[in-house]
């Protein structure tokens, strides 16, 4: 059966793919999942399957998740029947619109710099007997191909699972047909929104910026979108309940979220929305004409002004400026790097973080949710207190430097698993000795330099003003402490100069690694602060901390000394655990 | 003295290099040749020390270089077969790395990525990024990285490639004055006018066994001819003029 339908399309595709324009479109779509830009960057080639993959599976775990919501039994045991399940569904459907939205519009940010044809390409299809005009047809094919599968593949899971789960305490199967129809709607509209907004960004920054100056605004910009897209998806936690609760007319911010856009238009679909919803729901479809039409015209006036001049603009190297050589930096050098491998590897890594555009956008992705996390802190902190001083030394205040050097110490680890320019790495394996096990230091230095400072010049300052000279130290010293007792741990058998190796393989304990670091933040994040709070009062309870720390200190040494020398050395390529390890005797 | 004794290198099952000998004594240039696939870079990470041979070893002064890799590598200038840099560096900001890593004193190092990228007419490019540069740029940065710590081994893979007639020429100069100082340099290129010219020595290898090891002039004498057709002689059992009428032919063919 499945046969039958899909037998022509194939045939369809391949007659269609032996033509030039079929030809480029499929070249397109590829470059644009593999990667562009004019350097050979080889750093974290997903394959199309497994991109789609990874793109699925955040709206089918979050579906999976729901079950613990949905289910009678449960339901049932809290005492709560006869609920209404769209009612009940309605923060869980803008949940998944924001997803739909953060997913679709980090993967268009992620490739960014491939949506369009390149320098590379100009060089191998211009000289081809093939207009210009094709070129851009086929790429725009391309483009609008992937926007339509993005969307799809982001929704797929959800489409199906959400609405079982809503759905399972109804016998009808009208009413699971209906709620995955409109989910469906809602979400592929908001995922096709989010592509077309951030590509029509890119356009207009492409139709109004040349070329040298897009390039070095791109990355602002990236870093700007990744920072909404991470706002939108925190609003989920705020933005339903308030939607629901408003009974007259919707407050003017929900004019600047889309996503609010999408919820009411779903609950207009069901026949569920207030008056002041309905209007809003009439924003999204033609919001979506509006950027499609936004998006083909900026496409359009970017293509002539940046494609069909690549010959124009001169590719040789341009004479920057001698950039000044800061006397912290070699203050830093001269204290802390001691050795020729720290000295040569530190700025390596450092320049990475701030210039490689995939680390600096997940960077950023991280130092996004860290500001949300912190802004909602600050919120509740001020919100039931009376007083500066009481806000000040609220757990929820205390907790903003804890939240973030969890973040920043936990998304360092995360993006040193993201290799750079693998063939480049060649010169590390020549120069380095294997046996040296300095990696682990290395990356604690670059760690702590980007996590400290932040302690040190935000929160000292600020309860050296608020509480005084001796909580400032009581403070600092505790998030320091734990900040470089959380490094150690996360740097356990650490092993690889940051970047220079193979991306790690899907581990059986990932998952249980991914539960580590929730319980984690829970401990660090969370509860640290809770038991800092009252504790300020009566400083002497601070020693209760001191045997957590020191089995915090303890366990990671301990791990480190009992690993064999085999373990330690520097690695540049991640392998599995074998099952079966052949001998090659007769080599 | 560098010695590769009875080296032998097998990936899966497949050789790729066997039972290679040679020596390169001080103030010998060594050209390496040989067509695709013969061995030549396998035959040069095994010298470099990034692959470990199957079976033989690479000799360094009577030492196995395995023993001791980084002193070894210390001694050692190695340009690569393809330009594969830091594209967000700098090109100072690279060979600066590259010099820290050796070990260099940052003021001798300083100095002396001074001259020579001057003297590699980079100089003012010296704080554009390497994705800005060109692919000649990027050879002489990797040229720069192997010779500023003034090693007493050369490993040239292609180091030509990319390069204006100008550089070309001052590079090949260099080498045969490296050689002249009593230097080890092994250079693998397939401009057999290059190697004619620069080296002292040459290796011919065919899927990777060696064919021949002498003297350039030797050869010569031997066989006759120029080194080019001494080659082809050697390697290639093809009829070079007859070949390239079938490609003239196959591109008429309807």
């Amino acid at each position: 059966m499945i046969g039958l339908l899909t037998d022509p399309v194939r045939h369809w595709w391949e007659y269609y793919r032996q033509r030039p324009f079929g030809r480029m479109v499929e070249l397109f779509v590829a470059r644009i999942f593999r990667g562009g830009g004019d350097s050979d960057t080889e750093g974290l080639d997903l394959g199309i399957g497994l991109a789609l993959t990874l793109l699925a599976l955040p709206g089918g775990f979050v579906s999976i998740l729901l079950l613990d919501k949905y289910g009678t039994l449960l339901q049932w045991m809290r005492g709560t029947l006869n609920v209404d399940p769209l009612l009940m569904s309605v923060p869980d459907e803008y949940f998944f619109i924001v997803l739909s939205m953060a997913v679709t519009g980090a993967a268009a940010v992620w490739r960014w710099d491939a949506i369009f044809p390149d320098r590379r390409d100009y060089m191998n299809l211009v000289p081809l007997p093939i207009s210009t005009r094709t070129i851009f047809l086929a790429n725009l094919v391309a483009v609008l191909f992937l926007a339509g599968l993005t969307a799809l593949d982001v929704n797929a899971a959800s489409c199906i699972l959400f609405p079982m789960v809503v759905g399972a305490t109804q016998n009808k199967f009208v009413f699971f047909a209906k709620f995955a129809a409109v989910h469906a709607v809602g979400v592929v509209l908001a995922s096709v929104f989010s592509f077309l907004a951030v590509f029509s960004m890119l356009g207009l920054l492409m139709a109004l910026l040349p070329p040298r100056a897009l390039r070095r605004i791109s990355a602002y910009v990236r870093g700007i979108v990744v920072v909404y897209l991470v706002t939108l998806l925190a609003t989920s936690f705020a933005v339903p309940d308030k939607l629901l609760r408003t009974k007259g007319p919707l407050p003017p911010w929900t004019l600047l979220f889309p996503s609010c856009w999408f919820l009411s238009l779903c609950q207009s679909l069901r026949g569920r929305a207030s008056p002041a919803q309905i209007e809003l729901s009439r924003l999204a479809v033609p919001g979506i004409v509006v950027l499609m039409v936004v998006a083909l015209g900026c496409y359009a006036i970017g293509y002539h002004r940046h494609f069909v001049r690549i010959p124009e603009v001169a590719e040789a190297a341009v004479t920057a400026p001698t950039p000044r050589r800061s006397r912290l930096g070699a203050l830093l050098e001269r204290l802390v790097l001691r050795t020729p491998f720290q000295r040569g590897c530190f700025p390596f890594v450092w320049k990475t973080l701030v210039r490689s555009e995939i680390h600096r956008l997940v960077l950023t992705g991280i130092g996004g949710l860290g500001l949300v996390l912190a802004s909602q802190a600050l919120l509740n902190a001020f919100a039931g207190a009376k007083s500066l001083h009481q806000a000040a030394l609220s757990p929820d205040a205390l907790s903003i430097p804890f939240v973030l050097t969890f973040l920043i110490i936990i998304g360092l680890r995360i993006v040193f698993e993201i290799p750079v320019e693998l063939r480049s790495n060649w010169v590390f394996q020549l120069m380095l000795d294997p046996d040296r096990q300095e990696c682990q230091s290395l990356a604690r230095k670059v760690v702590l330099t980007l996590a400290l400072p932040l302690v040190l010049t935000i929160a000292f300052p600020a309860y050296v003003y608020l509480e005084g000279l001796r909580g400032a130290l009581l403070h600092t010293l505790l998030v320091g402490t734990w900040s470089v007792l959380l490094t150690n741990i996360v740097l356990i058998r650490f092993r690889k100069v940051p970047f220079t190796c193979t991306l790690p393989i899907f581990k059986q304990h990932s998952i249980v690694l991914l539960l580590s670091v929730c319980f984690g933040y829970l401990l660090y994040a969370i509860s640290t602060p809770e038991f800092e709070s009252p504790a300020f009062a009566e400083p002497l309870r601070m020693i209760a901390l001191v045997p957590v720390a020191a089995l915090a200190w303890f366990i990671p040494h301990r791990l480190d000394k009992s690993t064999v020398d085999i373990e330690k050395k520097l690695i540049f390529e991640e392998s599995g655990t074998r099952t079966i390890e052949a001998l090659r005797l007769s080599d | 003295m560098l010695e590769a004794v009875h080296l032998t290198k097998r990936y899966a099952s497949l050789p790729a290099v066997q039972d290679l000998s040679f020596s390169l004594r001080a103030g010998m240039v060594l050209g390496c040749l040989g067509p695709n696939g013969s061995g030549k870079s396998t035959t040069v990470k095994m010298l470099t020390g990034l692959l470990e041979p199957t079976r033989g070893v690479v000799q360094f002064d009577g030492h196995n270089i395995q023993d001791n890799l980084q002193a070894y590598r210390k001694r050692l200038g190695y340009v690569p077969e393809e330009a594969h840099l830091y594209p967000y560096l700098t090109g100072w900001e690279y060979l600066e790395m590259v010099g820290t890593l050796r070990g260099m004193a940052s003021h001798t190092l300083e100095t002396k990525l001074d001259s020579l990228l001057e003297l590699f007419s980079l100089h003012p490019h010296r704080h554009a990024s390497i994705g800005t540069y060109s692919k000649g740029m990027r050879q002489r940065i990797l040229l720069i990285a192997a010779i500023m710590d003034n090693p007493d081994i050369f490993i040239f893979d292609e180091p030509l490639s990319g390069l204006d007639v100008a550089s070309a020429l001052i590079f090949k100069n260099l080498v045969q004055a490296l050689g002249q100082q009593g230097k080890l340099v092994f250079y693998c290129s397939h401009v057999l006018e290059v190697v004619e010219k620069v080296c002292s020595d040459v290796l011919i290898l065919r899927k990777g066994v060696v064919i021949a090891q002498d003297s350039v002039a030797n050869i010569r004498q031997i066989l006759g001819q120029s080194l080019e057709n001494t080659f082809l002689h050697l390697v290639d059992d093809v009829d070079t003029m007859n070949v390239a009428r079938d490609i003239v032919a196959a591109m008429k063919a309807a």
